[in-house]
């Protein structure tokens, strides 16, 4: 027993030295992974379990001028199927299990996926985890299929573009791709604005990849998009695109297209046009109708361009509206020979005459003596030769040339608007101005680019320019005036109870060196006279079904005019037009 | 007996201290427990919620079809309305009609749409009448959230791609 008690002590001893010798060892080991090595060992360790990922920010909306949304954005849902785990579904029905073949589960979803069966079945055939079954598919059959409750069924949310209203201002929103890169139109040139900022994340997977609940970290918020507001009203915009339309099927027309201005604020109310594109779905329409016309589209105005010839000839003082000129129907100039568009008589009529009847010869009569050099300056002053303010995305500057470069033919032709170009939206500028007592607003399509609280950014500067005098803008539109009351085209423009002025365009089209057989027909003016509210145009773009090429686009001009007095509640007009003399004895 | 005294002693010690330490573990547990539920709780609010997004979504798509001028057009010719284009005025000050009134006719650019509109959705027509304010006020789609991400709503996403 005495001998028991000191190897007892000592082997006690020994126990505990190894015993904290072990623990010095573990506490140390603890203590370098804990602490000294930490930070590399857990960022390592999240390294292989983390997954980062972003988080797409949400495109923001187009709007028109009264808050209706023209584009949005949306989750669609790709549809898939893991075929190596395909099997028949378990169902509980009325409280009974019941077994429902592959088959009969395929033709429900072929049903609500609106793919026919036999072209389901092979796609669950095989060992591969994926495969696509249908792209794109809404909210509502997503729930629908989820119901179904089929455990070999998955699916992926992401944002997709929605235009609820079709192909309405398609012209204008342009569209985005399949993968959300914005392609054309607003939808193009406001991207900074409409697209957010795209925000990460990560989260933790588990040995088998299933995300870790509660896991995720936000590294950085997504910050959704903006959104573009239109100056456009996209119920009339619709009205106009419905005449258009309408107006090609009947003449037979390549394309037609409208624009309205608002006179007093630059303020672009509807830029329509026929064929246009379904930004839903751009595939459908042919290549050359999914631009803008109104903007891109460049062409010889014609008898249009007359109003703006006849301004710069009041402004400079070589004439009025009671200049008088002998007119015969054709005139040869230099080894030209200049003809009206329907012979006559030499024929004494004032300048309102002249553009009453749209003569050529009598344009050359009463501007001939306006220096080329003037006229030149006018008509950059009015907006031709560059593009619009509006700078929309390919947007057309039209074609003029120097003064210096005018040979002696094109000093007259340039007169009644050939040897130069112009889009529709730069002739509406014109009539706008001549609307406005001469001062131009550049035109605005986008009233700019609004935040969540409605703080607006890009709202586009109103440059003023006063081009012609208020008495020589007021002179041409009572001029204008007379084509309506009195003019065959102009009458069929008139709308009941509004006093209205225009001027009728039919312009040769360019084919090779000469011209073509068809024409370009355009009617451009403004309503009411006693209180211009309006500027607009209409353009038929080669009708084949016409009895006059001029009477063309009247129809159409008629029906969207009316239809903007008629829904901005413009009062009807008092007074009568003054009078002006159209011939001299 | 003076190391039994200061075992006897130390008992009530070692009792609050286990007591101590069972009530901190229990309370623990119950704190856990606690905080499991709320986050199942919070689970369920989610899915809720982006159920509630999603059906959110399928009305306003809903809504959105049936108010694009396309629906409104085709509703309207149904119920034999037709649009006139030549408006007429009464003016209260002296009775007087300005413009002359002409029966309204219709023709192929009014009565029948001619604007693709490929979003538009077939959808049986309301049976309760919109309340004249919800009609007036233009319609605003709710914005998808970035951070809401719908996929967890019953079906998973792909697991492989």
């Amino acid at each position: 027993m005495n001998h028991a008690g000191p190897v007892s002590a000592r082997r006690i001893r020994l126990l505990v030295t190894i015993s904290v010798i072990l623990v010095a060892v573990f506490a140390i080991r603890l203590i370098d992974f804990q602490i000294v090595r930490a930070e590399s060992i857990n960022e390592v360790s999240y390294e292989k379990r983390a997954v980062a990922r972003t988080v797409p920010a949400v495109r923001g909306d187009i709007l028109d001028a009264n808050g209706n949304v023209l584009a949005t954005t949306v989750y669609r849902y790709d549809i898939n199927a893991a075929p190596a785990i395909v099997k028949p579904v378990e169902r509980q029905i009325d409280g009974i299990s019941q077994v429902v073949s592959v088959e009969s589960v395929a033709s429900e979803l072929a049903r609500l996926l609106d793919i026919k069966v036999a072209k389901l079945l092979p796609k669950l055939i095989g060992t591969s985890h994926y495969v696509n079954l249908k792209k794109r598919v809404d909210a509502e059959t997503h729930r629908q299929i989820v119901e179904l409750g089929i455990p070999w069924i998955f699916a992926d949310a992401h944002h997709d573009r929605l235009y609820p209203n079709g192909a309405v201002a398609g012209n204008l929103t342009g569209f985005v791709g399949s993968d959300g890169a914005a392609l054309a139109g607003i939808e193009r040139q406001f991207n900074a604005c409409l697209a957010g900022v795209d925000g990460k994340e990560t989260f933790e997977k588990g040995v088998d990849g299933i995300k870790i609940p509660s896991s995720t970290v936000v590294i950085q918020e997504a910050r959704a998009g903006r959104n573009v507001v239109l100056t456009i009203d996209s119920d009339l915009q619709y009205q106009a695109q419905q005449v258009l339309a309408s107006e090609v099927k009947k003449l037979d027309a390549d394309w037609a297209a409208a624009v309205v201005i608002e006179v007093k604020t630059g303020k672009i109310v509807l830029a329509a046009e026929a064929p246009t594109v379904d930004p839903n779905n751009p595939g459908k329409s042919k290549p050359e109708d999914r631009g803008a016309r109104v903007f891109q589209f460049a062409y010889e105005p014609g008898s249009t361009f007359k109003a703006v010839t006849a301004a710069t000839a009041i402004d400079t003082g070589y004439a009025t509206v009671n200049t008088q000129v002998r007119a015969p129907s054709s005139l040869k100039v230099f080894d030209h020979v200049i003809n009206d568009s329907y012979s006559h008589p030499p024929t004494n009529w004032t300048l309102t005459g002249v553009l009453r009847f749209s003569s050529n010869v009598g344009t050359i009569k009463f501007a001939e003596k306006v220096p080329a050099k003037v006229r030149y300056e006018y008509m950059q002053g009015f907006g031709f030769g560059k593009p619009t303010e509006v700078g929309f995305e390919g947007e057309t500057e039209g074609v003029l040339n120097n003064y210096k470069d005018w040979d002696g033919v094109t000093n007259f032709t340039t007169m009644f608007g050939q040897a130069l170009s112009v889009s529709p939206v730069q002739m509406a500028s014109a009539y706008q101005t001549l609307a406005n007592e001469g001062v131009r607003l550049n035109p605005v399509l986008v009233a700019g680019c609004e935040d969540e609280e409605g703080n607006r950014t890009a709202v586009p500067k109103s440059t003023a320019t006063q081009v012609v005098s208020a008495a020589t803008a007021n002179d041409v539109m009572h001029v204008l005036e007379k084509v309506v009351e009195q003019g065959s085209i102009g009458r069929s423009t008139a709308v009941s109870g509004y006093r209205s002025a225009g001027k009728t365009g039919t312009a040769e089209i360019k084919e090779g060196s000469g011209y073509g057989q068809y024409y370009a027909a355009s009617f451009f003016g403004m309503a009411p006279v006693d209180n211009p509210r309006y500027a607009m145009g209409v353009m038929i773009y080669k009708p084949k079904r016409v009895w006059t090429n001029s009477m063309a686009s009247a129809a159409g001009y008629q029906k969207i005019l009316s239809q903007v007095l008629l829904a901005n509640r413009v009062p009807p007009s008092t007074g009568k037009s003054p009078d002006l003399p159209t011939e001299w004895k | 007996m003076k190391r039994f005294e200061r075992t006897r002693a130390r008992g009530p010690l070692v009792m609050i201290v286990v007591m101590g330490f069972l009530a901190i573990s229990i309370l623990h547990l119950l704190l856990t427990i606690a905080t499991s539920q709320s986050v199942y709780e919070l689970s369920d609010l989610k899915q809720e919620k982006r159920e509630l997004d999603t059906t959110s979504q399928i009305l306003a798509e809903e809504v959105a079809s049936l108010s694009s001028q396309q629906n409104l057009l085709i509703t309207a010719t149904k119920l034999g309305m037709v649009a006139n284009s030549n408006p007429v005025f009464l003016r209260l000050d002296d009775h007087k009609v300005l413009g002359k009134p002409k029966p309204a006719l219709g023709s192929s650019s009014q009565s029948h749409n001619l604007v693709a509109n490929s979003a538009m959705i077939k959808i049986a027509p309301p049976k309760k009448k919109a309340s004249p304010a919800s009609a007036s006020e233009p319609l605003k789609l709710p914005v998808a959230s970035a951070s809401e991400v719908p996929i967890a709503s019953g079906i998973p996403a792909s697991p492989t791609r």
